[in-house]
This record gives C-alpha cells, sequence and structure tokens, in this order.
C-alpha cells in the first residue's frame, strides 16, 4: 500500500509507485525503486523532502530511507550538472586513453573532477568499470553509454549533450522507471 | 580454432531481440521441452549438462536447482543476477540488450524446475539500455503466455517476473548483498554457512531463493532443446559447454567471444586478432579479481576451470583482459587496488581498512615515494584480507594484488629504486585519490 502523504509525487508517479509496490512482499523492497522514482520527480536529485516523501509513502523511518540512498552512488544526494559525464578510468579504458579523456575534458569545460560548470550543464567524475570495456574509452552520461571516446572525438560529445534534453539524471531515472513498470517501453512490438 | 557459438550464434540477426524473430530461431523451444517434463526430469537434464555457474565461483547448477524444497508450500523466489560489475565483464550486458528472451526462458525453465512462482531481475543501475530491453522481453513473453499464470496451459505453474534495478555499487553482485538490495537495504552482505541458511534454504523474505548469473539462466534454453547429454558433449569434461570470454585491452578486435570451456588461451588472444601496441606481457583472464598471468605463464594454459586453476589463476566471470608491454604494471594493481577500497561496503573491517591501506601504499609507490619494504608489508595486508572478510570481496581485493607482485616484483622494485616506472615515458595518472568522493559515501 502507497500512503497519502504531503509530497512533489505526479499522479502518473503515484501510480507507477503503487505497481513497483505490488511487486514486492513488503514496502521496504520497493525503497530502492521509489527512489529512483524520486529522482525523476524532485529533478534529478534527492533533496531532504524527497528522502521525507519515499519514507512517508513507505510507511518507512526517513533514517532508513536516508541510509539506503546514501549507500548507492547512483542517488544524487547533491545536485549534479545537467549532464553528469562519467569516465570510466578502470582497468581497460584507463590503458586505452581514458585520463587523456579527462586531460580534454577539463579544458573543454573549464573544471576539474567533481566540479560542475558555473552554468550547470555539466559535471565531471572518474567512473570503475562500465563493464563496456570493448569499446573503451567508455563515458556513461545519464542513460546512455558512449563507446570509443577519445581525446580528439570528445568534443563531438560535449556539443552532442550541449542543451539536449536526454541524458540528465531526470531522463536516467525516467527511463529506469518505465523498465521496473511492466507494459511501458516496447509494449507496441509485442 | 573457431568459435562455438551456442548463446551467441543468432545475436546480430536483425529483430533477434523481439519475440517473433527469437521463436523462429527456436526460441521458447526449451521451456516447452521442459514443461513436458516432470520437474525433477528438467533438473536431471541440467545435471546431465554439467553446467557450471557462469557468474565466477563455476558451482554446479543443479545442485542449487536440487536444493530447493520440493514439496509443501511454495513461496520459492527466484532471481537473476544482472549485476554485471567485475572489471574487465560485459557478456550479461550484451545477452540482456541483444537475446533478452533467453535469460527470459531460461528463467522460466528454472521457475518450473524449482517451483518457484516470483522471479526478479537484479539489473545493475547503469546498464539501462539493457533494463529496456529486458522491459520489452518480459511484457511480449506475457502476452504469448510463457510468464504469468498457468504458463502454456499448465495448470500448476505461474511464474511472474520483475526488474529490480541497482543503483550504483559492485558488492550488489555478491548473492546476499544481492538480497539485501532487493529487499531495499543497504548492499551488504549476509551470513552463509557454517554461520547462516544458504539462500535455497532461506534467501530474501525468508524464503527458498534460487540465484544465478545471467549466462547461466542463458544456457539453460539450449540444454532443455538439445539435451544435456549434447551440452557436456562440448569442452572438457569437468568443464562441460561453452563460455562466454569478454577480451579487451591491447587486442586488434576486442569483444565477446564463445568458445569451447578447454580452448587454449592464446587461441582466444587470436580469435581477438592478437595483441596491439607491442608484444603480450600480461592476461587477466577472469575478471579483476583473479591471478594476473604474465606472457610466459600464459603457454600451455586452457580455459576452463581446472586449467586456469592449474596455471595458478581463475576462469571466474571471463573477464579476459589482454596488456601488451607497454603496460605498467604497478600502475595497473594501483587502479585495481582503487576499484576494491572505493567498491568495499563498509561492513566489515579487514576490507574495508585493509582495501584502503593497499591502494594508499600503492599511490605512494607510483608517487615515487615507495619504500622497499613496502613490497612485503602490501603481501602482509593480502593476508590480512584473504579469507578474513565477511564476504569474498575482500579476497578478491588481494588475490591480484599478491599475484601482481609475485610475477612482476622487478617492477615494484624498480618503481621503489628510481622512483619512476620501469616503462619508459609511462606517467602514471596524478589523480591519487580514484574516483572521486561521491556524495554521502564516506571515503
Ligand atoms: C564481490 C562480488 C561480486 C560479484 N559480482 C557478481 C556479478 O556481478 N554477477 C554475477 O553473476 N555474480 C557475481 N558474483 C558471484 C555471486 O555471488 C554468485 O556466485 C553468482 O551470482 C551465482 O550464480 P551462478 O551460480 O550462476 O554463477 C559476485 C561475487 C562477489 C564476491
Ligand atoms: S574498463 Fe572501462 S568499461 Fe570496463
Amino acid at each position: 500500500m502507497v500512503a497519502s502523504s504531503a509530497g512533489r509525487f505526479s499522479e502518473a508517479g503515484l501510480a507507477q509507485l503503487t505497481e513497483i509496490v505490488s511487486h514486492y512482499p513488503d514496502a521496504g523492497g520497493a525503497i530502492l525503486p521509489a527512489l529512483w522514482l524520486a529522482q525523476r520527480e524532485y529533478g534529478g536529485w534527492l533533496p531532504a523532502e524527497a528522502v521525507a516523501e519515499v519514507a512517508a509513502r513507505l510507511g518507512r523511518p526517513a533514517s532508513e530511507v536516508q541510509g539506503v540512498a546514501s549507500f548507492y552512488t547512483m542517488y544524487n544526494m547533491q545536485q549534479r550538472g545537467r549532464h553528469h559525464i562519467e569516465v570510466c578510468t578502470c582497468l581497460t579504458c584507463g590503458c586505452l586513453g581514458a585520463y587523456e579523456v579527462i586531460d580534454r575534458l577539463e579544458q573543454l569545460l573549464g573544471i576539474h573532477l567533481g566540479q560542475t560548470t558555473p552554468d550547470g550543464e555539466f559535471s565531471l567524475t572518474e567512473a570503475e568499470c562500465l563493464n563496456y570495456c570493448e569499446a573503451a574509452t567508455v563515458v556513461q552520461v545519464g542513460e546512455r553509454y558512449f563507446g570509443g571516446v577519445n581525446a580528439g572525438n570528445v568534443a563531438d560529445l560535449i556539443d552532442r549533450l550541449r542543451g539536449s534534453d536526454d541524458c540528465t539524471p531526470v531522463s536516467l531515472s525516467n527511463a529506469i522507471v518505465e523498465a521496473i513498470v511492466p507494459g511501458r517501453a516496447g509494449a507496441t512490438h509485442g | 580454432m573457431a568459435e562455438l557459438q551456442v548463446l551467441l550464434q543468432h545475436r546480430n540477426v536483425p529483430g533477434i531481440d523481439g519475440i517473433d524473430v527469437y521463436e523462429s530461431h527456436g526460441g521458447y523451444a526449451g521451456l516447452r521441452a521442459a514443461l513436458g517434463k516432470e520437474r525433477q526430469a528438467v533438473i536431471d537434464e541440467v545435471k546431465a549438462s554439467g553446467l557450471r555457474g557462469r557468474g565466477g565461483a563455476g558451482f554446479p547448477t543443479w545442485i542449487k536447482w536440487n536444493g530447493l524444497p520440493k514439496s509443501g508450500p511454495a513461496q520459492h523466489y527466484l532471481l537473476c543476477n544482472a549485476d554485471e560489475g567485475e572489471p574487465g565483464t560485459f557478456k550479461d550486458r550484451e545477452l540482456l540488450l541483444k537475446l533478452p528472451h533467453m535469460v527470459v526462458e531460461g528463467m522460466a525453465i528454472a521457475a518450473y524446475a524449482t517451483r518457484s512462482a516470483n522471479g526478479f531481475v537484479y539489473v545493475r543501475g547503469e546498464f539501462v539500455e539493457s533494463a529496456t530491453q529486458l522491459r520489452r522481453a518480459i511484457d511480449q513473453a506475457h502476452r504469448r503466455g510463457y510468464l504469468g499464470r498457468n504458463i502454456l496451459g499448465h495448470s500448476d505453474f505461474c511464474f511472474d517476473l520483475h526488474i529490480h534495478t541497482g543503483a550504483g555499487s559492485y558488492e550488489c553482485g555478491e548473492e546476499t548483498a544481492l538480497m539485501s538490495s532487493l529487499m531495499g537495504e543497504r548492499g551488504q552482505p549476509r551470513l552463509k554457512p557454517p554461520h547462516g541458511p544458504l539462500p535455497v534454504v532461506s534467501g530474501v523474505w525468508g524464503s527458498p531463493t534460487l540465484i544465478n548469473n545471467v549466462e547461466t539462466y542463458a544456457c539453460v534454453p539450449h540444454i532443455l532443446t538439445h539435451g544435456g547429454a549434447w551440452y557436456a558433449a562440448m569442452g572438457t569434461q569437468r568443464s562441460p559447454g561453452t563460455k562466454i570470454f569478454s577480451v579487451s585491452g591491447h587486442v586488434a578486435r576486442p569483444g565477446n567471444y564463445e568458445i569451447e570451456l578447454g580452448t587454449p588461451l592464446t587461441e582466444l588472444i587470436d580469435l581477438a586478432g592478437g595483441v596491439v601496441g607491442g608484444a603480450l606481457k600480461a592476461v587477466i583472464p577472469g575478471g579483476s579479481s583473479v591471478p594476473i598471468l604474465p606472457a610466459e605463464k600464459c603457454a600451455g594454459v586452457t580455459l576452463d576451470y581446472e586449467g586456469c586453476q592449474a596455471a595458478g589463476t581463475m576462469l571466474g566471470s571471463g573477464g579476459f583482459m589482454v596488456f601488451n608491454d607497454k603496460t605498467d604494471i604497478v600502475a595497473l594493481m594501483r587502479r585495481t587496488a582503487q576499484f576494491y577500497a572505493h567498491e568495499s561496503c563498509g561492513k566489515c573491517t579487514p576490507c574495508r581498512e585493509g582495501t584502503r591501506w593497499m591502494s594508499r601504499v600503492l599511490d605512494r609507490i607510483t608517487a615515487g615515494a615507495g619504500r622497499m619494504e613496502d613490497i612485503d608489508l602490501l603481501l602482509s595486508i593480502c593476508d590480512q584480507i584473504d579469507g578474513r572478510s565477511y564476504c569474498p570481496l575482500g579476497d578478491a581485493a588481494s588475490w591480484p594484488i599478491r599475484a601482481g607482485i609475485r610475477n612482476f616484483r622487478h617492477e615494484f622494485e624498480h618503481w621503489v629504486r628510481h622512483g619512476s616506472s620501469p616503462i619508459p615515458g609511462f606517467v602514471p595518472p596524478v589523480r591519487s585519490h580514484g574516483p572521486s568522493p561521491v556524495p554521502g559515501r564516506q571515503e
């Protein structure tokens, strides 16, 4: 059961939450997917009110939900750039040019790792293996993986991202919710 | 020597990710065959195939299946581990992306055999595309009666399959941590025998739970379609069948290659187009957790569970990374240590503290400030983690470093003596703190 509560969840979001909760024998199981939903509904991150709303709707203590959310790296406990660029520097990518990609990105964006551009458009971090090593260097931005990135072509990626509405924390969270909820993505292909 | 494609045979057929094309290429014949048999006969077929888990440990699949209660209330859960996070591995991602129905079909067969009415695929959060593909496959399978109530008219077989996505944590691939995460907790491990129950006795929500890897489930339709004996005729006697290896690094054609188990290691390198950019220096054959093999130990090694073990390494998840002679092994080990330090879940002290300590010592060495004692200090930290951590993540953090030192000690000594790399011109990345701190996670 999804409890009524003050908050920002949309009608559609609440319907999705009700569906999600029905997948689990208790509301606790729905904490992770509900956090994805909240991250979409709250503009791509999880301010304290988002955590509180998830907790209230699932009937769990906010401290528990906060403890869960902060464990996982893909829940944004603070706001990130509209395009959060994560460059894999793990074993294969690290040997095949990932650090040059970072150097070039730092130059292009005028920021260092861990920072966000003043216009809020881009933030930059290093990632652990994204498990697409065949396409090293691999960069994740929101819901998309970009393979074969190198210092020579990464400027094109920035151009492609600038101003676009996909590859954001919101579109990422939305894509995940759509994958979790039955009968949506690609339902017409059956 | 060629590939032997069973799982990947049709991966490039247009539309194979959709149910019609999948069916026209033999899809769901395995489920039909299974439903024509008694449940135990399905388990026996998997036993005859000799299939071993493809998630890393190589545990015989049928033993797990056989371990779930066969009578009494059937509140069993069936889980698929699609958290693929082992550095160097990218087979599950491709299977879900291109052949999602094969995984769904394998799970439906396993659900029938084990009387499981509820299933979850735990997909790593980053794999959005794969999760989307899987969503579509599940919806299609549902509509065609392969999932849901009274599957294919079978009065006694209902199976609902859901997707649960992770949110960024390597540890959630460890099966008990995965269960914690599925139940809405931090992704930390639970006790296993002899201190806690086996998942098949008490897993998620206290119910008997079966967990297998994506590739393991993907093998099952083929085994039911063609028979366990057919499957067992491939590979070696103790490592039957085929295995997907994710080949990356300094090779001409990186990608997933499906080969018979028992294939010589050097042939896999040839299949991937050979080493580029220099001569072969080392291979990590089974993902970042397994010991590195120097080039001179690669000849004669066969890629099967026993062959890798005899060579002093492990088959693991099949994440096969190739390094040429321009690779600085100490820097590689430092990056490996950073990975484990970042991913340690923080629950137990040996792993949490040990992985960070190793990472710091390796930072010091590659900053040119290492001491000769640091090399033995690293080995001693490995000994203090290995076998002493709550879950195998700690072991997995110590094995590569120990093997790196044993096989390339001279390179560590060079770094300490000269304060620079033995590879001319190599400068390690200056970022010495690993991935930038993540909000909310204490570094
Ligand atoms: C730290 C750690 C991470 C793991 N990550 C994965 C993973 O991403 N995928 C996987 O299938 N198994 C992973 N495993 C192995 C699982 O614990 C488990 O053995 C496997 O899912 C069982 O399935 P199988 O018998 O089909 O191989 C991991 C183990 C450890 C210790
Ligand atoms: S090392 Fe970059 S994707 Fe695996």
